[in-house]
């Protein structure tokens, strides 16, 4: 075991033990505690990244499975195995990843009874359940080769054709099919995605990442055993990927101008520049470096360019199922910390399971054989402590084993510490002011602190009612959430259900409707009962003109700018810091949208 | 209960009383009070707590929006598991039990319907079913609400009634409507219409003028349907590429004969599939 492996495992325990935090309050506070995700953007990274990423990244096991054996490219068998792996793997770390990301986690199986054929999801789920356990026939020869099974082995010897030809055609369908689950979002999907070739573009990217991720994983597995790079086997696969990319550059070129799109290309937009950063990863860049000979033929060069080519090829399966949906949801969603760490963290731990057997089945025989000649070499001895050096003396693997342990339980202890464990809220807008502390009003977002006391002690308890502007002018202790109901919508004053649950349910209809007319415009007006709260000794508001009061948003600004203004102008003051903006507002407030601002404008 | 029960909302008499949203909680037994909105929700007032709302727009219009029970449902024809129903009488429905919670049809609806119970281990999709157990069991003749409306802005009846009662309005005061029922054929048709005095194109993620009527289903279905065809035809050509080039290999071995004709099947030209 070289140091680069140890340290690379202590690295990756290391976040999964932050994971492993995080997988705790995932299961026990539920998805809005460790997400950012709304009703707006109920798919997230999780989806993007783990699920439809991890698909396509292992898409090298049926790519790989074609060369070698259907195209019969011997000098490409070396390459099968670990491709092989890697695809059980990455389907392993899909289906690991849904658990997260499902709502009900426990119903996961229910593709197998729950039929719906109409449903792209329905299909894929069934594709992946599939493919798993042909994928796991493949591999099972690799466990059962050194064992007493020799029977078993030989059988799915003979069975390896049959079940890659098998993995291949299960592949075309469930990869394009997650271009088809996109179909039936034109409302979301930005027109440089959304187009109905998706399934063909899917597919043929998916080959592409298959090869680049073949090549990456190729190159990173010999630096980290410090083995002699496959050069001819990584620049031949290369060449292959050159001419995926080129491929897919043309079609979605094509398909662009086809559909008369190619100008948004050009727009200048925010999706226009995130098409060509993604286009750029993914596409031109790796392409231009593959199609130097020099480069093909360098492991730096193949690795650059491959690395290159994944990240673009995962950010593509994170655009089409997130970021060019923003344009319509107008509402932006960016994952929390903990979803990176999951994401990272299930990586990680099939990033361990794969050296694992890498390790100790002869997936690539010479990596097996070292590692054998070492762990001979290697006794199972409990350490000692050497008092005279004073070092601990024990063996290798042991010592690794400790840090290892280490690592994963800070880890732990530091995730279950910093992590959430409240969701994340845009809170009830306003706090309520006790005595002489300082609101927040809209927090966590937009959060403005208002200074309270210090507006009591500067115009005097009798002028409560200069704010405290509605029916109650002698009262501080009523949260401004209670008539603004929402921060941004305006919202009617009278509380029907409050006033129905104090009154005492439809029994007392009657005390303001009079019989057989429960309309609004026929029944008594609140001055009949609630004289004396609406007694108007304030000059502010004596009447009301609206039904409805302004949202928080506005009612505050209506307020506080008023008086801000006469302040900042007086000259007495000369206070101009009192009208800016920031003065208040410390945070940026969110965009906002349509709907909003129409109706901020609507109020004037 | 009556066939293709259809709600139709009439913008110019809605005064925005909110009576309907108070009715909806009520029968459906929602808590009264919204709980904190989350980051990122969505601004038509629409959660997992309030299944019909009111949209405020510019000149005090006021909008109601809720479930359109469309006639081809997009988020029917992608939950995987059949989840979401829609009954034979017309409303959508959810079963729990069932549904797995992929959020599948919270990407699909376009117009941005079905809501989640983000704050909780044990979640489930929440939408407007048009009241249908308790009109299906007979307990109540119309939505609940469609009776709390003081206004008579939303009005139940059959699809068809529904129609030419809009249609009548239309005609009746020109002036005052857009001469369009929202509704009609927007996503292939809805069980919800509209007539307003305002473009209600923001009521989806696009407006659906851009997009044309088609029900959104019949867009994953055109893929879907090559699938079996896909699988035998992939399976039958990798089969015959193999066999081909093996055959050539064979021939080359045994040194004997020339390779047969069809030898390009395994040239570099076709790493593509």
């Amino acid at each position: 075991m070289t140091r680069r492996v140890r340290i690379t495992k202590g690295i990756l325990w290391l976040i999964t033990g932050l994971a492993a935090a995080v997988t705790i309050i995932r299961f026990t506070r539920g998805l809005g505690t460790v997400t950012a995700l709304s009703d707006t953007t109920p798919w997230g990274l999780w989806v993007g990244f783990d699920v439809m990423g991890g698909v396509a990244l292992a898409a090298g096991g049926f790519v790989i499975g074609a060369i070698a054996h259907v195209f019969h490219r011997e000098r490409y068998h070396h390459a099968v195995r670990p491709a092989i792996l890697t695809a059980l793997l990455g389907y392993a770390a899909v289906a690991v990843g849904l658990v997260y990301d499902l709502g009900l986690p426990w119903h996961i199986w229910h593709p197998i009874i729950f039929w719906n054929p109409h449903s792209p999801l329905f299909e894929v789920a069934w594709c992946v359940m599939t493919y798993l356990t042909i994928l796991f026939l493949e591999f099972l020869p690799v466990f059962l080769e050194r064992t007493r099974f020799q029977g078993l082995y030989r059988t799915l010897l003979r069975l390896q054709l049959p079940l890659i030809i098998l993995g291949i055609s299960v592949s075309t369908l469930h990869q394009s099919s997650l271009g088809t689950l996109l179909l039936i979002m034109p409302f979301r999907l930005h027109p440089l995605w959304y187009t109905p070739n998706l399934p063909e573009l899917f597919f043929v990217s998916a080959i592409c990442l298959g090869l680049v991720m073949v090549i990456f994983e190729s190159s990173v597995t010999a630096w980290l055993y410090e083995r002699e790079p496959r050069t001819r086997m990584l620049s031949g696969l290369a060449g292959f990927a050159a001419g995926g990319l080129a491929f897919y550059f043309a079609f979605r070129m094509l398909d662009l101008w086809h559909r008369g799109k190619l100008g948004l290309a050009f727009a200048g937009t925010f999706e226009a520049n995130l098409f060509w950063f993604e286009m750029g990863l993914s596409t031109i860049v790796p392409l231009l470096l593959f199609l130097i000979p020099k480069v093909r033929r360098s492991h730096t060069g193949v690795f650059i360019a491959s690395s290159l080519g994944v990240i673009g090829f995962l950010l593509n399966r994170v655009d089409a199922s997130g970021l060019a949906q923003v344009w319509a949801t107008r509402t932006h969603y960016f994952p929390m910390w903990t979803e990176f760490v999951i994401s990272l963290g299930i990586v990680s731990l099939f990033a361990l399971i794969y050296l694992f057997i890498q390790e100790h089945f002869p997936v690539e025989k010479e990596i097996l054989d070292e590692e054998e000649k070492w762990r001979q070499r290697q006794l199972f001895v409990l350490p000692r402590f050497e008092r005279l050096s004073e070092v601990w003396l024990g063996n290798e693997a042991f010592a690794s084993r400790r840090v290892y342990s280490a690592a994963f339980v800070v880890a732990l202890v530091l995730g279950l510490t910093l992590a959430p464990w409240q969701p994340l809220v845009e809170a009830s807008p306003v706090e309520r002011a006790r005595g002489g502390d300082t609101l927040r009003v809209g927090f966590p977002i937009g959060t403005v602190s208002f200074p309270h006391a210090d507006h009591v002690k500067r115009l005097g308890k009798k002028n409560c009612g200069i704010c405290h502007h509605l029916h109650k002018p002698g009262d501080v202790g009523t949260p401004c959430s209670e008539c603004h109901r929402d921060m941004y919508l305006p919202t009617r004053i009278f509380h029907h259900e409050r006033h129905v649950a104090f009154l005492g349910g439809n029994e007392a209809c009657g005390r303001c409707h009079p019989k057989g007319e429960p309309k609004a415009a026929t029944a008594k007006k609140c001055s009949e009962c609630h004289q004396k709260d609406m007694m108007a000794k304030n000059e502010v508001v004596t009447k009301f003109e609206r039904p409805t009061a302004p949202g928080l948003r506005v009612a505050a600004h209506g307020i506080c700018i008023h008086c801000h203004k006469q302040q900042a102008k007086d000259p007495r003051w000369k206070k101009p810091d009192l009208f800016r903006c920031a003065t208040c507002h410390r945070t940026p407030v969110p965009q906002g949208e349509a709907v909003l601002e129409a109706s901020l404008k609507s109020e004037g | 209960m009556i066939k293709a029960p259809c709600i139709l909302n009439d913008v110019t008499r809605c005064i925005g009383c909110e009576e309907c949203v108070a009715a909806c909680k009520k029968i459906n037994g929602l808590p009264q009070e919204d709980p904190p909105p989350r980051v990122g929700h969505s601004s038509d007032g629409l959660s997992a707590t309030r299944w019909t709302s009111i949209v405020r727009r510019p000149g005090g219009v006021s909008v109601r929006k809720q479930c359109r029970h469309c006639l081809e449902p997009a988020c029917v024809s992608v939950c995987p598991v059949g989840a979401l129903q829609k009954t034979p009488e017309g409303p959508v429905i959810y079963d729990k039990s069932i549904c797995m919670g992929c959020r599948y049809c919270m990407m699909a609806c376009p117009y941005g319907i079905p809501h989640y119970q983000w704050n909780t281990v044990n979640p489930s999709i929440r939408k407007c079913i048009l009241c249908y157990h308790k009109l299906k069991s007979g307990e109540i003749d119309t939505p609940a609400c469609v009776t709390a409306c003081p206004k008579e802005a939303t009005t139940f009846g059959s699809r068809d009634e529904m129609l030419a009662e809009a249609r009548r309005r239309l005609k009746a005061e020109p002036k005052k409507y857009i001469q369009h029922i929202w509704g009609e054929h927007e996503v292939g048709g809805t069980s919800v219409l509209y007539i307003s005095n305002v473009d209600l194109g923001f009521l989806a993620w696009q407006d659906p003028k851009f997009l044309g009527t088609t029900a959104l289903p019949g867009r994953t279905w055109s893929a879907l349907r090559k699938v079996p065809y896909e699988f035998i035809g992939m399976a039958a050509s990798m089969t015959a590429v193999w066999w081909i080039i093996d055959r050539r290999m064979r021939l080359e071995r045994e040194g004997g004969d020339e390779p047969p004709a069809a030898s390009e099947g395994g040239s570099d030209g076709g790493d593509e599939q």
